[in-house]
């Protein structure tokens, strides 16, 4: 029995002692390889020093080996510290956090500081929020955009609902920058204070906020945004803010309800603002809010008339078109008519959905319905919507008419301008472009319509 | 069936319809797990083989040798590898059969034929892997053609091994400056090493590779080389 037992103590002990020296032996080899890659990554050579940040990202394992590569951080260039930073973010080890905050404290250069900021984003947490939201007011745009950044990275409980209580009494600069964050987040919790904020005295945190809520808004949120879009000013920020209102409608799927959605959503506002929300319904578009509108663009009230003309006028579809061409058959009032006539040719002129044909069908139709030279000119330019060789034969004839000459030959190169087009029907458009190059006084429409009859193409000039 | 398209190889060529030979290729994938009628098929092959064929008749044969081929084949198979007009067909089969005979032939071949045949053998028993291989190449690394000796250096580097490794370290020590079959061989050797688990090999070769006197980017992927292998030892 004693015999038995002293033989296990020594088996034991041997097995021990084996076990010891394996870790031992691994230890060394562990440590051997961490001080590769620290050589490495203090090499002069950048590819050495790749070969050492790409094992820092995936090899060597554990805290140790993180807070070595970390302390190293000092040691470094600028270039190698941003370089060490981004591997050190990558490897997603937050014991390598302090080091990082300590770099930052300590550096002066400002892709540095961007670079552990960066950093901070993928190691650190919620305790982080305080420093990341004071870099959002740093004076180098780099930090402030790290900052920014990180604050969409971080993870951690309730990050978003922080973010949304520091916003309230933030400065403006920074809680619209906040707001943004917020719909990176895609923070739906959050979406109470961006209601909040879509009211807010100072318009750069409006339009932030009315764009969160494009981004992440429900149906739920179209009556909230109302106020916001009243609140805008006329100009950019009401259009963006009605923008984003549409495109909250645009989740809704079926345009009735869609169409439903909206008016109930009117109807939450005092009546006297309603009439001011009607280029919003526009923007949305559909058959059940061209019924509405319709209604008042053609009641009693010639103030709300107006408003409703308007509002078909910005319809993001050819679905306004009847009641348009209707209005400008039957409305005594040249100024009405005049503005309808202009929604007519502007809503038949859009792509959506429609062809070549239904484009120039319409055109047309307002041919013959226009009374003025201006009038006729305003048709003869939205020709150039129709990609089609009957399109250039509509416009031809006014070639030969001085008065609208000019903008006969600038259409007649935009058709041209689509080479299946051109080509399919070649002879005929090399002796109209002949034309165009004899009557027209601009060189951009004549070096155009020269260009296409050689078969070449033609870069439109970006807009400045 | 089968005798008709043995028949009809006497007088094959490349642009013979294929559907004279489809017997033979049915036999042998018939064969495939039948050792009886593999070795029936592979005799037939030999036979024909050593009879009055054309060129692209015993190139036909050849092809088939590689998947029907045993050591039975080789002699008939080394006839071939000599000859420099059919050395090709004979190595294609010959580095496949697993045999051993197969190899010995090759090694055996190395005397008899010269110049890019000479090559081509080399290459072939590079591809075959064998450490039996590694003396009659290693001795080759100083031949005087510098192209059988690069041959026998990327045949080593092929090989792979511990063995191979030596060689090649060994003709890198005596030789002056890098040459760079030599360390591109060793660098495959290294790589082969590390594959097969064996990363202190590896490491020793990649240590030697990391001096100075090596070019930059040798340095470059020998360190990549060392990474791996104290990763895989960590």
């Amino acid at each position: 029995m004693v015999r038995r037992m002293l033989q296990c103590f020594v088996l034991f002990g041997l097995f021990s002692s084996m076990a010891v020296q394996a870790a031992g032996a691994a230890d060394k080899a562990s440590d051997e390889f961490v001080q590769m890659i620290v050589k490495l990554i203090g090499d002069s050579d950048k590819e050495f020093r790749a070969a050492g940040l790409e094992q820092v990202r995936t090899a060597a394992k554990g805290t140790a080996a993180t807070q070595v590569f970390a302390s190293r951080l000092t040691k470094l260039d600028d270039a190698g510290q941003i370089a060490l930073l981004h591997a050190l973010a990558d490897r997603g080890d937050a014991s390598a956090r302090p080091a990082i905050l300590e770099l930052f404290g300590s550096s002066k250069d400002e892709q540095v500081r961007a670079a552990a900021i960066s950093a901070i984003g993928y190691l650190g947490g919620p305790a982080d929020l305080p420093l990341l939201i004071k870099t959002l007011s740093a004076d180098s745009a780099v930090e402030r955009s790290a900052a920014k950044q990180s604050l969409v990275q971080v993870s951690g409980d309730k990050i978003s609902k922080t973010l949304g209580a520091d916003m309230k009494s933030a400065p403006p600069a920074v809680k619209a920058l906040l707001i943004e964050v917020l719909a990176s987040r895609r923070a739906s919790d959050e979406l109470p204070a961006l209601v909040t904020a879509s009211v807010d005295d100072n318009a750069q945190v409006r339009g932030a906020a009315m764009a969160a809520l494009g981004q992440i808004g429900r149906p739920e949120q179209i009556a909230e945004m109302l106020p916001g879009v009243l609140k805008a000013e006329k100009g950019s920020e009401r259009d963006n803010a009605e923008k984003n209102v549409a495109l909250v409608c645009s989740r809704i799927e079926n345009e009735e309800q869609r169409g439903k959605s909206v008016i109930d959503s009117l109807n939450t506002v005092a009546p006297t603002d309603r009439d001011e929300l009607l280029a919003l319904v526009g923007r949305v578009g559909g058959k059940t809010l061209v019924n509405f509108v319709a209604g008042i663009a053609t009641s009693d009230d010639s103030s709300r008339r107006r408003i409703g003309i308007d509002a078909l006028s910005k319809w993001p579809d050819a679905t306004a078109a009847d009641k348009l061409l209707e209005i400008v058959n039957t409305t005594t009032d040249p100024a009405e008519r005049h503005q309808a006539f202009q929604g007519f040719v502007k809503v038949s002129a859009a792509r959506n959905n429609r062809t070549d044909k239904q484009r120039l069908d319409r055109m047309k139709e307002a041919m013959k319905v226009a009374k003025t030279p201006e009038e006729q000119s305003l048709v003869i330019n939205r020709t150039r919507t129709a990609y089609d060789v009957e399109a250039m034969r509509f416009v031809l004839p006014y070639v030969d008419q001085p008065e609208f000459a000019q903008i006969a030959c600038e259409t007649i190169v935009e058709i041209a301008h689509h080479r299946d087009v051109r080509d399919a029907n070649k002879a005929e458009f090399d002796t109209v472009l002949d034309k165009v190059i004899e009557i027209s006084k601009d060189p951009v429409v004549v070096d155009r319509a020269q260009r296409y009859k050689r078969g070449q193409t033609w870069e439109r000039p970006k807009r400045s | 069936m089968l005798d008709a398209a043995f028949e009809a190889l006497k007088t094959f060529d490349w642009g013979t319809d294929l559907a004279v030979v489809a017997p033979i290729e049915d036999a042998a994938t018939a064969a495939h797990d039948k050792p009886e009628l593999r070795r029936d098929l592979e005799n037939r092959l030999i036979a024909a083989l050593n009879g009055k064929l054309t060129r692209d008749a015993q190139d036909y044969i050849c092809r088939k040798l590689t998947t029907v081929g045993s050591a039975e084949a080789v002699p008939a198979l080394s006839v071939l590898v000599v000859k420099p007009e059919h050395s090709h067909m004979a190595r294609f089969a010959l580095e496949r059969i697993t045999a051993a005979e197969a190899g010995h032939a090759l090694r055996g071949a190395l005397a008899y034929v010269t110049g890019i045949t000479k090559i081509g053998v080399i290459s072939s028993l590079g591809a075959r892997r064998e450490t039996a291989s590694v003396a009659p190449l290693g001795k080759l690394l100083a031949d005087p053609d510098p192209a059988i000796a690069r041959a026998a250096a990327l045949a080593l580097g092929a090989i792979g091994n511990s063995e191979s490794a030596a060689a090649l370290q060994s003709a890198l020590q005596s030789s002056t400056g890098s040459l760079p079959q030599l360390v591109d061989a060793l660098l495959s050797c290294a790589e082969s090493l590390l594959t097969s688990n064996k990363p202190a090999d590896a490491n020793s070769i990649y240590k030697t590779l990391t001096s100075d006197n090596h070019p930059r980017l040798v340095r470059l992927a020998a360190t990549r080389g060392l990474l791996a292998c104290a990763s895989k030892q960590a």
